[in-house]
C-alpha cells in the first residue's frame, strides 16, 4: 500500500471530511427550509457527492500506475478488482439514475408530505456518521491495525443497521401511519407512497447487502486474513459502504427537501 | 444402462421422467381443482422441468448441470411452499389456478435461480472468500474431453463454447417457436390456432400470442449469449490473454442465463402473455403469471449480459500483451469494448422497468397505472432506453466480425482502421440518445419527436464508415469466399438491406404510417441477421478450427450459405412488402380481403427453407466435431495471434508471452508479422 502521508494526518483528513460533509448536510436542510431553491439543492448534493468520492472511495486510486507489472502480483491484481468493483458501481448508478428520473416524472417537484422531516434528517446524520467511521477503519487497515479496524468497522455496522431500522421499521411505519400507502389493491393514493417505498426499498436493499459484506469482512479480520500490503476485500467493502452512502446523498433531497419551503 | 451412448441415454431419461413429471403435475392439479386437466399449465411446467433435468441427468449424471437443475426445481418448490405457507397464515388463499399463486411463483422463480447457482457450484470459490479461504489462481480442469461443458469451468475457452451452445439451442427454440405461428400466418383466417384449441390454459390466438412474444425474448437472449459466445472465446486470446480478468465471474455471467432460459420458457405454460416481447403496461399489468415468468427470466438475464460485460471492459484494459496500444488492438476487441459499455449501464433499465411492472402487479404500486396517479408512457422511456442501444449489443460485435475477418480474406489491410474504431465507439454513443424513436406514435411529447429524429438519422453516419471501410478493404483485393466469407459478404449485404430501410422508420412523417405494421418486422430481421446471425455464422465457420483442430465441411457450408441467403432475402422483402400494403405486426389473423395470402405464404415457405439451412449447418457442427477433416495449423493464413500457435488452443492459451510488432492488419506489407513470441527470462514468474 502507499502512503503518501502518515497516519495521524491519514485520520484527521477524515475528520476534516466529515465536518465539510456534516456542515453541507445542514446547509442543505437550511436551504430546503428557507428557500425553494432545486439547483441549489442540487449542487450541495454534487459537492458532498464529490467529497465523498474523492476522499472517502479514494476514486483517484483507478488513475495509479502499476507498482509491479506482473499480472499475478496482488498488487496489479488490485488495479483490477477497482477497476471492476467501479465499473459495476457505474452500472448499479443508472438502477438509481432510473429511479430518480421515475420520481421526477411522477412527482414534479412535489414531495411525499406524510414524512417526518426530524427521522429523515436523523437516519440521513447516522448514515454519515457511519461512513466517517468506515473511512477510520479502512485507515488502521492500510497501516495494519486489524483491532482497529475491527472496532471502527463494528462502529460503523451498529451505525448502518440503526439506519435500516429507522427507514424500513420507523420510517415505513410512520409513513403508512399518516397514510402513505404503496397500493396493495388500497383506493387511489396517488403514485407518491409507490415511489417513496421504491426508492428507499432499493436503497435499504443496498444498505442491507453492505452490512452483510461489512459483516463478513469483519469476519474474515478476526480471522487475521488481511494485512497493511494485502486487504482488497477492505479496501471493496469500505468502497460500496460509501456508495450507498452517496446514494442517499442523492436521494435525501430528492425525497425529503423538495418543495419543503414555507411558502 | 452403461452401453447406451450419453446422449441417447439422456433422451431416455427425459421420455421416462417427463411422463413422471407430467402425471405428478396431473395429480397435483386434479387435488387443487378436482378435474384432469390433461393439457393444463401444472402438469405441463412439471413435465417440462422433469424433463430437462432428467436429460442432463442422463447424459451427465448427478453433478454439474444436473444437480443445478435439480437444485432450480426444489428451490422453486420451497420458495412457492414457504409463500403459500406465509399467504395461509395471513388468511389469503394459498394456492392458485397454476398451482401456485402469482407471489408464489415469483418468489419461488427467484429462489429457484439463486438455488440454481449453488447446485451448480458456480459460487463455491466466493463462499470460500467470505469464510476468508484462498483459492488457487491456476484453476484445474475437474472434467475433461465433452464433460467439461456440462458442469462449471473458469476456462475462458470452455465458457465461450458453452455461450455458443446454448445460444444455438435458444435460437433453435425460438426459430420453432416462429415456425408455428409462420405456418398459422400462411393463409387468412384461423386454421390451427383456433379459438377451440385448449393448451397450456391458452385458446389458440392467445397461444400465438405467447410463441409470438417469446419468439422475440428467446431470440434476444439468445443473440445476447451468441455474441458473448464469441466474445469470450475469441478476444482474450486476441489479446494474448491468459484468461479473463475474472474468470470466476465469467463463470458465472454464464451460469446464471441458463435458469434465466428456464424461467422464459416456463412463462410459456403458466398461462403465457400476450404483450409481444415489449411487455408495455397497462396490458402486462393484467397478462396472466406466465408475464411474472418473462419479466424474471430477462431480468436474470440481464444479470449475465452486465457481469460479462463488465469483466470484457476490465480483459481488456488490464489484459493486454505488450505493446497493445489502442491503435494496434485486434478491431473486434473495439467493437466488444464499444457493446460492453450499452451492456455495462444501459441493461439495468430495462431490469428495473420490469421490476417496476412486476411490483405494480404483486404489490399494487401504480407506477404505469394511470388510475393511480402512474404514468405508462415513463416505461417506455426506461424500457426503450435500453431496449434501443440493446440492438447495437446485438449486431456491433458482428459488424466487429466481419471488419476482423474481411482482411483475412482479401489479404489487404483494413481500410481507415482507426475509423472503424471510432465508429463503434460512435454508435455505441449515440445510441444512448435515440431511444424515444420507437415512441413516436406513443402519445409523448410532440416536441420530443424532432431531436429524436435527428439523432437517430446520426446513426447512419458512424454505420456508413464502416460500409465504406469493407468496401475500400475489398477494392482490388485478391478474395477467397472459403464459407466463412461467404458468410460475411452475405452479412454485409443484409445490414445494407436493414440499414436502407431503416430512414423510413425514423422520420416522423413516414414513421407515423409504418408504425406496428410488418415493415419495421422486416427492416429489423434484416438489420439481425445481417448484424448478428451471418456474421456468428461466419465467427463459428472461421473459429470453429481454433476450439476442435477440425475443419467444418465446406461444401454443407456453403449450401447452409445458398440456401439461406435468398431464402432470407424473400422472407424479409415480403415483409416489408406486406407492411406496406396494410399487414400489423403481432396480430394472429388478416383480413383476406387484403390480398396478402399468396405472400404471406410465400414468406411461410421462406421461413421454412432458413429452418432447413440452419438444421444443414447443425449437422455440419456436430458431425465436424468428431469426422470433420484435421485443420491443426493456421488455416486461414491470419496474422492474429491465435493462429500462430496450434489448434485446439491448449488450456492456458499461450506457453509464451507475446509482443505486438506490427500492424493487426499487415497484410500483403511484407512486414514481421503482427505479434511475436517472446522467449521468457529464465526466472520469470510462471
Amino acid at each position: 500500500m502507499e502512503h503518501t502521508q502518515n497516519k495521524s494526518s491519514a485520520f484527521s483528513q477524515g475528520v476534516v471530511i466529515f465536518v465539510y460533509l456534516a456542515v453541507l448536510t445542514a446547509l442543505e436542510f437550511a436551504i430546503a427550509v428557507a428557500f425553494d431553491a432545486v439547483p441549489l439543492l442540487v449542487v450541495v448534493a454534487i459537492a458532498k457527492a464529490a467529497l465523498v468520492a474523492y476522499y472517502y472511495m479514494h476514486i483517484y486510486k483507478l488513475n495509479q500506475e502499476d507498482a509491479d507489472l506482473d499480472h499475478h502480483s496482488y498488487s496489479y491484481k488490485t488495479n483490477t478488482n477497482r477497476f471492476g468493483l467501479w465499473l459495476f458501481l457505474l452500472s448499479d448508478t443508472f438502477v438509481f439514475a432510473g429511479l430518480m428520473v421515475m420520481r421526477l416524472n411522477l412527482l414534479g417537484l412535489s414531495r411525499p408530505g406524510q414524512l417526518n422531516q426530524y427521522l429523515g434528517l436523523g437516519v440521513t446524520a447516522v448514515l454519515l456518521v457511519s461512513s466517517f467511521f468506515m473511512n477510520r477503519g479502512e485507515i488502521a487497515m492500510s497501516f495494519g491495525d486489524t483491532k482497529k479496524f475491527m472496532n471502527n468497522t463494528l462502529i460503523t455496522f451498529i451505525l448502518g443497521l440503526g439506519f435500516l431500522i429507522g427507514v424500513v421499521f420507523v420510517e415505513w411505519r410512520l409513513a403508512a401511519a399518516e397514510g402513505l400507502t404503496a397500493g396493495f389493491g388500497s383506493p387511489a393514493t396517488g403514485p407518491t407512497g409507490a415511489v417513496f417505498y421504491m426508492m428507499t426499498g432499493m436503497h435499504a436493499f443496498h444498505v442491507l447487502t453492505g452490512l452483510i459484506f461489512l459483516g463478513i469482512v469483519w469476519n474474515n479480520a478476526r480471522k487475521g486474513v488481511y494485512t497493511a500490503e494485502k486487504h482488497w476485500g477492505v479496501e471493496a467493502s469500505t468502497v460500496y459502504w460509501h456508495f450507498v452512502d452517496l446514494v442517499w446523498i442523492f436521494f435525501y433531497p430528492a425525497l425529503y427537501l423538495i418543495g419543503t419551503a414555507v411558502k | 444402462m452403461k452401453n447406451i451412448k450419453p446422449f441417447w441415454r439422456g433422451i431416455l431419461f427425459l421420455v421416462v421422467f417427463g411422463a413422471v413429471g407430467y402425471g405428478l403435475g396431473l395429480g397435483l392439479d386434479f387435488l387443487m381443482v378436482k378435474s384432469l386437466r390433461f393439457s393444463g399449465p401444472v402438469p405441463s411446467v412439471f413435465a417440462l422441468l422433469f424433463a430437462f433435468t432428467a436429460f442432463f441427468l442422463g447424459v451427465f449424471g448427478f453433478r454439474g448441470i444436473t444437480r443445478g437443475l435439480v437444485w432450480q426445481v426444489l428451490g422453486t418448490l420451497v420458495g412457492g411452499l414457504l409463500v403459500a405457507g406465509i399467504r395461509a397464515i395471513m388468511g389469503l388463499p394459498a394456492f392458485g389456478d397454476f398451482f401456485f399463486t402469482e407471489p408464489s411463483w415469483v418468489f419461488g422463480a427467484l429462489t429457484g435461480a439463486i438455488s440454481f447457482l449453488f447446485g451448480v457450484g458456480v459460487l463455491d470459490d466466493w463462499m470460500k472468500w467470505t469464510r476468508g479461504i484462498d483459492t488457487p489462481d491456476e484453476h484445474e480442469e475437474h472434467y475433461h474431453g465433452w464433460e467439461k461443458y456440462f458442469a462449471v469451468s473458469l476456462d475462458h475457452k470452455v465458457i465461450g463454447v458453452q455461450y455458443t451452445v446454448t445460444a444455438l439451442l435458444l435460437i433453435s427454440i425460438g426459430g420453432l417457436f416462429a415456425l408455428i405461428f409462420r405456418s398459422e400466418l400462411a393463409e387468412s383466417q384461423l386454421q390451427f390456432l383456433t379459438t377451440n384449441l385448449n393448451l397450456f390454459s391458452q385458446n389458440g390466438p392467445q397461444l400465438y400470442n405467447s410463441l409470438m412474444s417469446l419468439h422475440g425474448m428467446i431470440m434476444i437472449v439468445s443473440i445476447l449469449l451468441g455474441t458473448a459466445g464469441f466474445i469470450n472465446y475469441v478476444v482474450p486470446l486476441l489479446l494474448g490473454a491468459q484468461d479473463m480478468a475474472f474468470p470466476r465471474l465469467n463463470a458465472f455471467s454464464y451460469w446464471v442465463s441458463v435458469p434465466a432460459a428456464v424461467l422464459l420458457l416456463m412463462s410459456l405454460f403458466l398461462g403465457g402473455f400476450d404483450t409481444g416481447w415489449t411487455g408495455y403496461p397497462p396490458l402486462s399489468a393484467r397478462a396472466p403469471v406466465g408475464m411474472q415468468m418473462f419479466f424474471l427470466g430477462v431480468f436474470v438475464a440481464g444479470w449475465s449480459s452486465i457481469l460479462g460485460s463488465l469483466n470484457v471492459l476490465v480483459t481488456v484494459v488490464r489484459m493486454r500483451a505488450k505493446g497493445m496500444t489502442a491503435w494496434r488492438l485486434p478491431i473486434l476487441v473495439w467493437a466488444a469494448v464499444a457493446t460492453g459499455l450499452i451492456a455495462l449501464t444501459a441493461t439495468q433499465l430495462i431490469g428495473l422497468s420490469f421490476q417496476l411492472v412486476m411490483f405494480q402487479r404483486l404489490f399494487g404500486m401504480g407506477f404505469f397505472d394511470p388510475a393511480k396517479g402512474g404514468n405508462p408512457v415513463l416505461f417506455q422511456h426506461l424500457f426503450w432506453f435500453y431496449s434501443h442501444p440493446a440492438v447495437y449489443v446485438f449486431v456491433l460485435p458482428g459488424l466487429g466480425v466481419i471488419s476482423e475477418l474481411l482482411p483475412v480474406f482479401v489479404r489487404k489491410p483494413l481500410f481507415g482502421y482507426k475509423w472503424i474504431a471510432m465508429s463503434s465507439l460512435g454508435i455505441a454513443l449515440v445510441g444512448f440518445v435515440v431511444w424515444a424513436h420507437h415512441m413516436f406514435t406513443s402519445g409523448m411529447n410532440e416536441y420530443l419527436r424532432i431531436p429524436f429524429m435527428y439523432s437517430t438519422l446520426l446513426v447512419a453516419i458512424p454505420t456508413g464508415v464502416k460500409f465504406f471501410s469493407w468496401v475500400a478493404t475489398m477494392w482490388k483485393g485478391k478474395i477467397s469466399t472459403p464459407t466463412p466469407m461467404l458468410f460475411v459478404l452475405g452479412g454485409i449485404v443484409v445490414f445494407l438491406m436493414g440499414g436502407l430501410s431503416g430512414p423510413p422508420n425514423a422520420i416522423v412523417s413516414t414513421d407515423l404510417q409504418l408504425h406496428d405494421t410488418y415493415f419495421i418486422v422486416g427492416h429489423f430481421h434484416d438489420t439481425i441477421f445481417g448484424g448478428f446471425v451471418f456474421p456468428f455464422f461466419a465467427a463459428i465457420y472461421y473459429w470453429f478450427p481454433k476450439a476442435t483442430g477440425r475443419r467444418m465441411n465446406e461444401t454443407l457450408g456453403k449450401i447452409h450459405f445458398w440456401l439461406m441467403t435468398p431464402a432470407f432475402f424473400v422472407m424479409t422483402f415480403g415483409m416489408m412488402y406486406v407492411g406496406l400494403l396494410g399487414m400489423r405486426r403481432r396480430i394472429v389473423d388478416y383480413d383476406p380481403a387484403l390480398h396478402l395470402d399468396a405472400t404471406h405464404f410465400v414468406v411461410t415457405i421462406a421461413a421454412f427453407l432458413i429452418a432447413l439451412s440452419v438444421l444443414i449447418f447443425f449437422f455440419n457442427f456436430f458431425n465436424s466435431i468428431k469426422n470433420g477433416e484435421k485443420a491443426e495449423g493456421n488455416v486461414w493464413n491470419s496474422r492474429s495471434p491465435e493462429w500462430q500457435v496450434p489448434s485446439p488452443m491448449p488450456v492456458h492459451n499461450y506457453e509464451k508471452p507475446l509482443e505486438v510488432v506490427g500492424e493487426p492488419y499487415g497484410y500483403g506489407s511484407g512486414d514481421d508479422g503482427y505479434i511475436k513470441f517472446v522467449e521468457p527470462a529464465v526466472n520469470a514468474h510462471k
